[in-house]
């Protein structure tokens, strides 16, 4: 667990998980991005293989980032 | 017979198409004066009337209209504006204020009698009210930690390891910059339209049955599709006020998460 910083004023807002509404986007734009790339790729190297690949290390790098983010 | 013969029988119980529900003729002649439009603006004036006669001469101790408005006025600061601007709440109170009850009367128009259309069903509306939150967000952003600072805290959200933001940078940038408003706008839209499609739906059943085509075996049928309607409009209502609540709440967020940047 990282050590955390002491919140400078409570009265600051953001007191409710409001990151959570960024999940959804974050997954969508994983595979969009990822997926996106392995489709080019693809298209660019006439294969079939990168876009499944793309898209799957997209959204294990999207549940990365939401679990740092939400979790860590 | 096969399917396509059954579809243009005028006998033939026939579920109503989008067309049909949202490609709505221009009032007198003016191509874009539809149905959508004038609720628009007749919603921006019901609000203004509502608030108008709330506040004009506002006593101490409210009552009635002033006393209902009220409740309103403290459910957006306690529930839409404190938890995401803090103590900038009450400054952005107005534009909460306006955008949660416009919307919540745009929607609304929906199931009040006569008019039944929810505004939003059209994807023009709640584009223009989640670009302008868009337009604002990023403003305030690049106002109050700088060109740099607002893509950098945006993009780079501490505490990861170096070489890992390479590959979430771009997921970042992707999911606040074009993802996020697209679905503000998208989630308020969709659920306007379904469920302006579903109460349509059901209530054509019920007229089919019952009037235009009233047959023994049928009848049960139409029965169902009225109790289904009346059920089901009073759960669009609470969609509507759910969707105007998010609505409102999102761009509470984007304001705030502008305004104060992630620690």
């Amino acid at each position: 667990m990282s050590e955390k910083k002491d919140r400078p004023n409570e009265d600051d807002g953001r007191n409710f998980p409001d990151d959570a509404w960024s999940i959804i986007s974050t997954l969508l734009s994983g595979i969009l991005i990822y997926g996106g790339i392995g489709w080019l790729l693809d298209r660019w190297l006439d294969t079939v293989a990168f876009f499944p690949i793309g898209a799957v290390v997209g959204v294990l790098l999207a549940v990365y980032l939401v679990y740092r983010k939400l979790g860590g | 017979m096969n399917a396509l013969t059954l579809l243009a029988d005028p006998d033939t119980f026939r579920a109503p198409t989008p067309e049909e529900l949202f490609q709505l003729a221009p009032v007198g002649g003016i191509y874009w004066l539809t149905k959508p439009v004038i609720l628009a603006v007749l919603s921006a004036i019901v609000v203004v009337a509502i608030f108008w006669s709330a506040f004009a001469s506002p006593k101490l101790v409210p009552r009635g209209m002033q006393n209902v408005v009220e409740m309103g006025y403290m459910f957006v600061r306690d529930e839409i504006a404190r938890p995401f601007l803090g103590k900038d709440a009450d400054r952005w109170m107005g534009f909460m204020l306006s955008i949660f009850f416009l919307v919540l009367v745009w929607n609304l128009m929906g199931v009040v009698p006569l008019m039944q259309f929810p505004v939003a069903s059209h994807l023009a509306f709640p584009i223009v009210l989640a670009g302008a939150i868009y337009i604002i967000k990023i403003y305030l952003g690049v106002k109050h930690q700088g060109p740099v600072g607002y893509f950098k805290n945006m993009m780079f959200p501490p505490g990861l390891p170096k070489g890992i933001y390479v590959l979430l940078a771009p997921m970042e940038f992707l999911s606040n910059m074009i993802i996020a408003p697209f679905t503000h706008a998208v989630r308020l839209f969709a659920n306007m339209f379904a469920g302006h499609t579903l109460i349509a739906f059901f209530s054509m059943v019920g007229y089919w049955f019952l009037f235009e085509k009233l047959t023994p075996l049928g009848a049960p049928i139409g029965i169902i599709g009225v109790l289904v309607t009346i059920v089901f409009t009073a759960f669009e209502m609470f969609i509507q006020f759910l969707q105007a609540f998010l609505f409102a709440m999102l761009a509470s967020m984007y304001i705030g998460g502008s305004l104060h940047p992630e620690h």
